[in-house]
């Protein structure tokens, strides 16, 4: 069992860091490519990453040395952006991942006595919360969002990583800075159309 | 219609996650026998005892841990084996930290006073195959009897960075330690995993889990319960905050009392002594209290509890430095430890030339005597025995000199109150 849990833990990180590798050329490429392309980019990489290719490990299990293995909704938002459906998640979302990651990593990380990590191994109070944060996506129009944190909170029932900890299949630090760099980057944005829009000279 | 089924399928989610909390197992006394003797042990420590009643009160006895082969050696632990043996784990390399460091194992024959010959338990290589994932060095190895009677080998591993990088994995043996699993890593920190540690005995609860005192010390230096089922961490609680203290030492009281003594990691100018936090619901909850007013130089703390009520303490009493071991008996309800043995002591060389002792450990077999382990100079590990026939008489007089000092300090009230 552990051992299957290993190797799938290895082949979704494979799969992720493939699905990186494709967004990050594509951001490089003025061509959008085809879904096809992408799925058999996928394969290369992934495949490429996942067999030890003579190594003493795969290349992958260096990145998971680093990362550990990354969070369910964080997963899903990444191979989601393959999809040619894609639309990217609604700020408002990641507004609430940057607050909820600003809030949460220092108490975690040991300010004070209070742990809210330690409410994801069995705090009904915390579950419901999630869900209700999850009822909000589907609201607000957001089916997406709704099945992320589904399948995330399925995940945590049945054990599919090493942890027992609900926040671990919800929230990892790469989740919570691509949040975090995504409202900083529209909130930059903001400002600059806003000076670009001549108000600081309109005539008074 | 794709919102209704995204809905329903959150339902669905729902209700698997709450029947998964429904599921957990609810927060247990701590179990309060302060250790398991079986036949086998009796009969050998029966044996023991009689022949030292025969010889008299035998002094404690030392001798060293096998040598592996490695100029540095450190962190090294010790378990009760079924068959009255005492098996040694501890880390060995090139230097602390390096890639070819592993863990090592031998076994102590308590009749004969012999070590086996050490052999790798685990090493960076197979650490890295049975977790999947780069590790960089191992360290720490402290084990623990589970409750279904196998044992397990808790140890921490980093793949990137210094110590405060790393993560506890977790080994087990259906064997006595002669063969081990697959590690398995134990997830215990928001942030990559980063940064927890181990280095305390774990304490066990009624219903069969284990509480294990971790601890973090990166962005916070803090001390952590984690509640452990089967190599997974299933609760966790904190122990105390801040940058202070780290490498809780639990000791329990009753079911659902419980005292943390911590090694002090405070700034200079700060008091440089022993951190304590307590708690009164079997570690739900802790409140970090007055320290205890034994020096710490921020170096480990380890100790037991005896059948005869007495607990002892080995650590470094001084502020600086780890050139003085000593070993220090107290009783539970009144706060007070006496030295009873100077173990190590390089007060009187040059700094030069002081050597290390540290990262004591300390178990019973059958809960009068005491087996201790520590590091001597990075470079070899010290064993002592102290008999249980030794430990009670040190007791004893530690007793009567309490009594003596109570009398004293009674008669000279009552003679100032005549006054």
């Amino acid at each position: 069992m552990n051992s299957l849990m290993q190797i799938l833990a290895l082949i979704e990180l494979s799969i992720t860091c493939a699905v990186v590798c494709i967004w990050t050329l594509q951001k490089f490429s003025t061509n959008p490519l085809p879904f096809i392309a992408k799925v058999l980019l996928v394969l290369l990489i992934g495949n490429l990453l996942f067999w030890p290719l003579g190594m003493n490990l795969p290349l992958v299990a260096y990145v998971r040395g680093v990362t550990g293995d990354l969070s369910i909704v964080l997963t899903l938002l990444l191979w989601s952006s393959l999809l040619p459906s894609y639309k990217p998640a609604p700020l408002t979302f990641k507004f609430a991942v940057a607050i909820i990651a600003l809030c949460f990593y220092p108490f975690a990380l040991g300010i004070g006595m209070v742990d809210p990590y330690a409410w994801g191994y069995g705090s009904i109070v915390f579950l419901a919360t999630v869900l209700f944060i999850a009822l909000v996506c589907g609201l607000v129009n957001w089916s997406k969002g709704v099945w992320i944190i589904a399948i995330a909170i399925i995940a945590w029932a049945a054990h599919w990583h090493e942890s027992a900890n609900l926040w671990d299949y919800l929230l990892d630090p790469f989740l919570a800075i691509w949040a975090i760099c995504a409202c900083i980057g529209m909130m930059y944005r903001r400002k600059r159309d806003k000076a670009r829009s001549g108000y600081l000279f309109r005539p008074g | 219609m794709s919102r209704v089924i995204a809905l329903c399928f959150l339902l669905l989610a729902a209700v698997i996650g709450f029947l998964h909390i429904d599921s957990r197992p609810v927060w247990a006394p701590f179990a309060v026998v302060p250790f398991q003797a079986d036949e086998a042990v009796e009969e050998s420590t029966t044996a023991k005892n009689k022949s030292s009643i025969k010889a008299g009160i035998s002094n404690p006895q030392a001798d060293w841990l096998p040598d592996t082969g490695n100029p540095s050696v450190h962190a090294a632990s010790l378990i009760a084996l079924n068959d009255g043996a005492v098996r040694a784990f501890w880390f060995a390399g090139s230097r602390e930290g390096a890639a070819d460091v592993s863990i090592y194992s031998s076994v102590f024959d308590v009749k004969s006073a012999i070590w086996s010959a050490p052999t790798v338990v685990i090493d960076r290589i197979s650490a890295e195959k049975g977790l999947s994932r780069y590790i960089a060095k191992l360290g720490n190895p402290v084990p623990a009897r589970l409750s279904d009677g196998r044992l397990q080998l808790f140890f921490v591993t980093v793949s990137i960075g210094g110590w405060a990088g790393s993560s506890i994995s977790a080994i087990t043996s259906d064997d006595e330690g002669l063969t081990w699993s697959n590690p398995q890593r134990l997830i215990s920190s928001p942030l990559l995993n980063l940064s927890t540690l181990v280095k305390s005995p774990s304490v066990a609860y009624t219903d069969g889990l284990l509480g294990l005192p971790a601890y973090h010390e990166w962005i916070g230096r803090f001390g952590e319960f984690l509640r452990v089922d089967a190599g997974r961490v299933i609760d966790k609680r904190r122990m105390s905050s801040g940058r202070s203290a780290i490498q809780p030492l639990v000791f329990v009281n009753d079911a659902q009392d419980a005292s943390a003594y911590f090694r002090q990691t405070r700034s200079a100018g700060s008091p440089k002594q022993i951190p304590v936090s307590h708690t009164q619901n079997a570690g739900q909850t802790w409140q970090q209290s007055e320290d205890l007013t034994i020096s710490n130089p921020n170096s480990a703390v380890t100790g037991l509890s005896l059948k005869s009520g007495a607990r002892i303490l080995v650590l470094n009493n001084i502020e600086n430095g780890r050139y003085r071991l000593v070993l220090l008996m107290g009783e539970p309800k009144v706060e007070k430890w006496q030295t009873v043995e100077v173990l190590e002591d390089d007060e009187a060389l040059p700094d030069a030339q002081r050597k290390e002792f540290s990262y004591p450990y300390l178990i019973t077999l059958d809960g009068d005597d005491a087996h201790l382990v520590y590091t001597w100079d990075r470079k070899k590990i010290r064993h002592r025995y102290f008999s249980g026939a030794w430990l009670k008489q040190a007791f004893s007089k530690i007793q009567a000199e309490t009594q003596a000092q109570t009398q004293t300090q009674e008669a000279n009230a009552s003679h100032q109150e005549v006054q």
